[in-house]
């Protein structure tokens, strides 16, 4: 079924690290933006079935409440929304109050994710985070009590500076508040990223890669002892609450992007919306396209595509099913350059299925590289 | 064409001293291009050699110019290419020339290249007319860069024209120099014919073009000539002169520069030097001074795509048709596969046929560490050639090895000399002079083995002298060293594109820097990668390169998955670049890093 991805541009202050498209938070823009949003979804109705809205950003949480009720109503008169919808919000720990907790329950959303990114205050400082770890902790208690049951965090390893004890701590510190779900990135500081002259600055260095390395396996181990399941490289969830939205990037599914800068993704043809706030809303209100970047996928490209996001699932990839959806049998075209992936253990091949073992997720670049 | 009215003259110069800048205004003053025709430089025709400021190959543009006397005269300007490489060349089209201007670039004063070229133009019999351009420019010290002329060129500055070529002084008083101080040919018009081959080129439509200075008789069209280094004879199409756009002319007199096309295929039938003579009344003995030129620096070029080998043929044989001291046969690597064994006259024309290969035939290439000609005297007494460290014989059959040494002259300023005569002293050099020709110019000649030039001399000497050093070098023999073959193994396995072949003295050294520059160049991989260095069968420096733990990407950006793919097509492409051996991907970097590694570490 189709997705449905809301982006919200705006942020209460700029973290160093991010490269996603944002910028501060305005009233009078953010008036201007909502409406907009409106416009652009109601103009996109087909009314097809719809079973997930995520609110992403940015900082979605920087929104009223009934704005994000106005928005979700346009999604419900514009699509056919199933009767049980995930209904995701970014949230930031700081926008985050039991009374807005409500209001956000009350306008539709029944599944919040934090950006927490650490449970411990220096590091949170480092990335230019405004959050503190109590607040965070205070922020899942303000949402438990407004009735969400279904909360994601996320973490984020491998920060300068940071060791694998201090790393450990922030793992201890999710278990401890007990979310349905977690996703947990390895740090990448883009060449731009204001991180990186903070680091030459302070001196902070990032760890070796192997540290890197152990990180990663260290805290899955743990999440696996503590109840949760990885389902995806980055995302573990206790069981049935993996993110039904996000799946879709993994299963070769469908989605529509509204907003500055969102993707979609139909049939063949991914495109992204224009980026600028400012000229996304001059060209809604005007009824000019929207779309750049826009590509159609050869079948063969499809295939490609299928293939490496499926890999990033831990289930991994029916080979017999996706190449038989594009007509190509995956192992023969495939094969003699993912057998080494095997021999080595990187690579798991379970009758059709294949999947990743854990060091083969952690490289799972060089292996997702032989479908390009 | 009465040869009292011709004047043929070059223009010797280093890069950037404005040469070209210079025949612009000729062409313009002698109105032989309008100047809404002038695209800037035309002289450097082909893109390279605008890009990189030097000119590859010798033209000869004719100008016909009224002078102050009321006489037009004709005036053939003589191109010669400025860089080492192409020495020979230079004395070709000097050997074409009665006269040359001497340009010196009035702040930065005279350079080595200048320097041997005005010496060459000296040995030459040619009168020279020192030029002091770009006297415009702010640091201008045009007293300094004549004293320069006397001093270090030994020329009698006293009549030196100071000029600006970019704003067209001097170039009047340039011209009537030409016409009054440099001499007419000398040449009988009734003897045989005698014309030098100074410059050849191919081109597609017409074969091979000529370009040649008749010494004694006429050449004309229809006439049937024999290029005497080989004997072969053939029937002149037509002949012209550049002016600078080409015009089919009658004949070329004596005295006279222009161009012949003779139906040759290629241009080792027509190399530069060789004398064109008439077959039905020759000549009794050649123009002197040909010789066929050697290669000095061979290299491996290899495709990066092995399937791409027919294709460098191709573009191999078509620059050859193009450049006959350039020289190619196909070698085998175990580590690159099908590639070919290719020799230069020296660095830069290496770097040169290596750019063409890639930019006008879209070649991706791996290049192996240039390396020089050896001779190698074996047990059973016969003498062998090696230009490549692959076919240097097992230890035990090797009597003696000689390596080709060089003289190289290096003119800099006084501050810098401490920090060459270290650095050649590193190369294995030895001192012959140094003499502080002026004030802060001091030329240093050291006789230097031509091996640790070909290594990264030339680089460091920019770097330590920043920038001010220049170098100028020619072969002078060969002397006995003790050499050894060092290998690099990877995972076990000789690269035998790694191999270099070193002093004794310096091989540990460079043994290890070798192995861990190549451990820094190896980027992880999904296994752990030994890097060893040998002589022989002695393991003399180890490095590994751990496996690679982490290459993934965490995020998926708001449902942005062409930017994934973006990235692993960017990895893809970055892989494609490397060579596989055995299993190790390495990098090209790596093939060339045998250079950047020296002994100083």
């Amino acid at each position: 079924m189709l997705g449905l991805y809301i982006h919200i541009p705006f942020c209460a202050s700029i973290c160093n690290y991010c490269n996603f498209n944002r910028g501060l938070f305005e009233a009078g823009l953010k008036d201007r933006y909502v409406a907009a949003l409106e416009r652009e979804i109601r103009a996109a109705a087909t009314g097809e079935a719809v079973d997930s809205l995520f609110f992403g950003g940015g900082t979605p949480s920087l929104l009223e409440p009934g704005e994000i009720g106005r928005i979700v109503a346009a999604c419900r008169d514009s699509f056919a929304v199933s009767s049980h919808p995930e209904i995701t919000l970014e949230t930031n720990p700081e926008t985050s109050s039991s009374k807005r907790m409500e209001g956000f329950a009350a306008a539709g959303v029944n599944r919040v994710s934090f950006g927490v990114q650490s449970f411990r205050d220096s590091e949170l400082l480092r990335l230019g985070r405004i959050h503190s770890a109590d607040r965070a902790r205070q922020a899942v208690a303000e949402s438990r009590g407004a009735g969400f049951d279904n909360i994601s965090l996320d973490l984020m390893m491998w920060l300068p500076g940071q060791s694998r004890d201090d790393w450990r701590e922030s793992v201890e510190g999710l278990i401890d508040v007990a979310p349905e779900h977690a996703s947990l990135y390895l740090l990448e500081i883009y060449p731009n990223a204001p991180l990186k002259e903070d680091m030459a600055r302070a001196g902070w260095s990032l760890a070796p890669e192997d540290d890197a390395a152990e990180m990663y396996s260290w805290s899955l181990d743990r999440l696996d002892r503590a109840g949760y399941e990885q389902y995806e490289i980055s995302n573990v969830a206790r069981p049935q609450r993996e993110s039904r939205h996000n799946l879709k990037y993994w299963t070769d599914g469908e989605w529509l992007g509204f907003g500055s800068g969102a993707h979609s993704t139909r049939g063949p043809a991914r495109w992204k919306n224009i980026a600028g706030t400012e000229e996304y809303i001059a060209r809604v209100s005007c009824g000019a396209p929207l779309a750049v970047e826009r590509r159609d996928r050869t079948p063969i490209e499809r295939l490609e595509e299928a293939l490496f996001t499926g890999l990033r699932l831990a289930s991994g990839i029916d080979a017999g099913r996706v190449g038989a959806r594009y007509g190509v049998d995956v192992w023969d075209r495939y094969g003699p350059e993912l057998q080494p992936f095997v021999d080595e253990g990187f690579l798991l091949r379970e009758g059709a299925r294949l999947r990743l073992s854990r060091p083969g997720m952690l490289v799972a670049n060089e292996i997702m590289r032989v479908f390009v | 064409m009465d040869q009292r009215f011709i004047r043929n003259f070059a223009v010797i110069a280093h890069i950037d001293h404005g040469k070209s800048t210079l025949a612009d205004r000729f062409l313009e003053m002698t109105g032989a291009l309008q100047p809404r025709e002038m695209e800037a430089q035309v002289l450097d025709s082909m893109d390279l050699e605008r890009e990189r400021g030097i000119t590859i190959k010798a033209h000869a543009v004719r100008l016909t110019y009224r002078a102050d006397d009321g006489r037009e005269y004709v005036l053939n300007l003589i191109d010669t290419p400025g860089h080492v490489d192409f020495s020979y060349e230079v004395t070709r089209s000097l050997a074409a020339c009665e006269g040359a201007l001497l340009l010196v670039d009035a702040s930065q004063g005279v350079e080595a290249q200048t320097l041997a070229n005005a010496y060459l133009a000296v040995d030459n019999g040619l009168e020279i007319i020192p030029v002091v351009n770009k006297i415009d420019l702010p640091g201008a010290q045009p007293d300094e860069a004549k004293r320069q002329i006397e001093e270090i060129v030994g020329l009698d500055a006293a009549g030196a024209i100071l000029a600006s070529a970019k704003e067209g002084t001097g170039v009047h008083e340039i011209l009537e120099a030409i016409v009054h101080r440099l001499p007419a040919p000398v040449g009988d018009p009734a003897a045989p014919l005698k014309a030098l081959i100074f410059d050849s080129w191919y081109d597609a439509y017409r074969g091979v073009i000529i370009l040649t200075r008749v010494i004694d008789g006429a050449i004309r069209a229809g006439m049937k000539v024999r290029l005497m280094a080989k004997g072969q004879e053939y029937e002149v199409d037509q002949v012209g002169v550049f002016s600078p756009k080409p015009v089919v002319a009658t004949e070329l007199g004596v005295g006279e520069v222009g161009f012949v096309f003779a139906g040759i295929k290629t241009v080792s039938d027509a190399q530069i030097g060789d004398t064109i003579t008439e077959a039905a009344r020759p000549a009794a003995e050649a123009f002197p001074g040909f010789k066929v030129s050697k290669p000095m620096v061979f290299a491996g070029l290899y495709p990066v795509e092995g399937s791409e080998y027919p294709e460098l043929r191709d573009a191999l044989e078509k620059l050859r048709l193009n450049d006959a001291s350039f020289f190619f046969e196909p070698e085998t690597s175990a580590a690159l596969g099908f590639g070919f064994r290719c020799g230069f006259l020296g660095l830069l024309h290496m770097e040169i046929v290596q750019e063409r290969l890639e930019r006008e035939f879209g070649m991706d290439l791996v290049t192996t560490a240039p390396g020089v000609l050896y001779r190698v005297t074996k047990t059973d007494g016969t003498v062998e050639e090696i230009d490549s460290p692959s076919k240097l014989p097992d230890t035990g059959r090797i009597a003696t090895i000689e390596e080709p040494v060089i003289t190289a002259m290096m003119l800099t300023p006084a501050e810098h000399v401490g920090a060459i005569l270290k650095l050649c002293q590193e190369k294995r050099g030895v001192q012959k002079s140094i003499e502080y020709l002026a004030a802060d110019r001091v030329l240093v000649t050291y006789e230097l083995p031509f091996n640790e030039v070909v290594m990264d001399f030339y680089d460091r000497l920019k770097t330590l002298s920043r920038g001010y050093a220049s170098l100028d070098y020619h072969v002078t023999g060969y002397q006995d060293a003790p050499l050894v073959k060092l290998d690099i193994l990877v995972n076990e396995e000789p690269v035998d594109a790694l191999s270099v072949i070193v002093h004794r003295d310096t091989a540990y050294q460079r043994g290890r820097a070798l192995a861990s520059k190549m451990r820094e160049l190896i980027p992880r991989q999904m296994f752990e990668v030994a890097i060893q260095a040998a002589i022989g069968s002695r393991i003399i420096a180890r490095e590994s390169v751990k496996a690679l733990r982490k290459n993934v990407l965490a995020k998926c950006y708001g449902g942005d998955i062409s930017r994934k793919r973006k990235l692993l097509e960017k990895q893809k492409e970055g892989k494609k670049r490397m060579k596989r051996v055995g299993r190790v991907e390495i990098p090209q970097e790596a093939f060339l890093a045998v250079l950047k590694v020296g002994t100083e570490t």
